[in-house]
């Protein structure tokens, strides 16, 4: 429905566009809680939303003081053109110049992530909050500030119709991970995962598959390594929604039809002629997700796939660590250790918890359980998520529960 | 039976709502009505438009807003047999739990 009226009003406008969105929203509400939810609700509120449009535009053309600028068709061409723009090909079209004009360079990462979730997903600035651990007052004050953004510097709204470009591709799709895994394991929110932040990521990748674009297979490859990661959420969360790890997980619960879905859409990324570091995360997930269990997941490729990583991300400390964890399973688990030593220093990330973490689970693995309880209290102390620390106590106990029996 | 007439008054903001808060407002507000409409008690119910107005003497204001802060919401025309039974009925309104009030009177039949 923004994206519509963007088309309609601009984006400089974008004030007035989500007002009559939040007021459309609203007289369902107060409608539906009467009378049910009608048989077409998307029709309802998109006809609901034409007649607030058309009476802003009256009360816009009566009014003075309404910015000058404001230039809008009269009120008969309106509806017509609003008629038009509602096939389901132009909304797309809305849909996806919105996305591009949301995710500039201009505005911070951070912010890029918070104007798409607000405009073209819909979230409020609870929802927003929630996800993203910002106080509401912070996310209030990013998006006024993007707003005004939009205002002064009009250039910034002259996004036409067309495909994006594949620079502006390779910018949407860094978003729209980052959005995935903020849902896939949330940072500090009250539920592990947020559903709705990786349907909302993985709707918006869609709006980018265009088979005659030369992203077209990296796309194809985000919507593989999302469908892949998506199919274990059942498994991921014990009953009473603590973590379970990779290892832990009942593979009966993972839904092979998004396994599916991920290879079909894995099958159209490796027709491509340039590696990316998409198609290699998403290939490692699909060895995941086709192990039938987890001693049997083929460790030498997915430390093969990435070493090849390392070689695209050089720079990149948590690939590192990924490759360091599968070589464990492999061989020589003190060679490991003496390595993730190696790359703390070197990462200057010694705040992460990931590599006490790891190194607890490689000393549990060679039955060093107080070295493994050491770590993982480190580990413990450096985590800031209450599910992770709830986690790691658990390991904790489970190390020192072995050792009395050990013991024994 | 006799009918009734039940006035809701809140002054629910919809915008303070998260998403879940909203779908979960819908999803008891219909089935109350899908209760009542299954055991006979529902006539009628529309929401109200929050802008109106107002006349008093000679003076026309907008609103509703005069006098109160509670603002007549919507309302209801519920079938029952007594006061006390269209007032157990109203209890199940679920505005009640977001702190609206809810007044019931009968409606005065003529009888033929």
């Amino acid at each position: 429905m923004t994206a519509i009226l963007s088309r309609i009003f601009g984006l400089q406008h974008l004030d007035l566009i989500l007002d009559i969105v939040q007021d459309t929203f609203e007289t369902a509400l107060t409608r539906w809680r009467f009378s049910g939810i009608p048989d077409n609700p998307s029709g309802w509120l998109m006809k609901v939303a034409k007649n607030k449009a058309l009476n802003a535009v009256k009360r816009a053309q009566k009014s003075e003081s309404f910015s000058p600028d404001l230039i809008l068709p009269a009120s008969i061409d309106l509806e017509d053109h609003f008629d038009q723009i509602c096939t389901d090909h132009e909304i797309k079209d809305s849909q996806l110049r919105l996305l591009i004009i949301c995710c500039q360079p201009v505005f911070s990462s951070r912010n890029q992530i918070i104007i798409t979730l607000h405009i073209l997903s819909g979230f409020g600035v609870p929802e927003i909050a929630n996800a993203l651990l910002m106080k509401e007052e912070a996310v209030k004050k990013s998006l006024s500030r993007c707003k005004s953004s939009f205002k002064a510097i009009p250039q910034l709204l002259n996004v036409p119709v067309v495909p994006p470009s594949n620079e502006q591709t390779e910018v949407l799709l860094r978003i729209l991970y980052l959005i995935f895994n903020e849902g896939y394991k949330t940072t500090r929110a009250r539920k592990g995962i947020n559903n709705d932040l990786c349907y909302e990521a993985i709707r918006l990748t869609k709006l980018l598959l265009n088979p005659k674009q030369a992203c077209y297979h990296q796309v194809n490859a985000l919507l593989a390594l999302m469908f892949f990661n998506l199919s274990r959420f059942p498994a991921r969360l014990t009953e009473t929604a603590e973590w379970l790890s990779l290892a832990e997980q009942d593979r009966t619960l993972w839904e092979i039809k998004f396994i599916q879905e991920g290879f079909y859409y894995l099958d159209i990324s490796t027709q491509s002629t340039q590696l990316h570091r998409l198609h290699l995360e998403a290939i490692i997930a699909s060895l995941h997700c086709t192990a039938p269990n987890f001693k049997q997941t083929n460790w030498a490729k997915i430390v093969y796939l990435y070493q090849q990583l390392e070689l695209l991300e050089p720079d990149s400390p948590y690939i590192r660590l990924n490759r360091i964890i599968a070589q464990s399973y492999l061989q020589n688990a003190a060679a490991c250790i003496k390595e993730i030593n190696a790359l703390e220093m070197s990462s200057g990330l010694r705040q992460s918890f990931l590599f006490s973490a790891t190194k607890a689970d490689i000393y549990y693995r060679t039955g060093e359980r107080d070295k493994a309880i050491l770590a993982y209290e480190d580990a413990f102390q450096l985590s800031n998520a209450p599910l992770e620390k709830k986690f790691l106590l658990r390991k904790i106990a489970e190390c020192k529960s072995d050792g009395h029996k050990d013991s024994a | 039976m006799k009918e009734f007439l039940m006035l809701i008054r809140e002054n629910a903001d919809y915008g303070e709502m998260t998403a879940e808060q909203m779908q979960d407002d819908i999803e008891k507000q219909i089935k109350w009505v899908e209760e009542l409409m299954a055991k006979g008690n529902f006539k009628d119910g529309n929401p109200l438009n929050h802008e109106g107005s107002h006349i008093k003497g000679n003076v026309i204001t907008d609103g509703p807003y005069v006098e109160s802060k509670e603002c007549i919401s919507g309302y209801y025309f519920l079938l029952a047999n007594s006061l006390e039974e269209a007032t157990e009925l109203a209890k199940g309104c679920p505005s009640l739990a977001l702190g609206a009030s809810v007044e019931i009177r009968e409606v005065i039949q003529v009888e033929q």
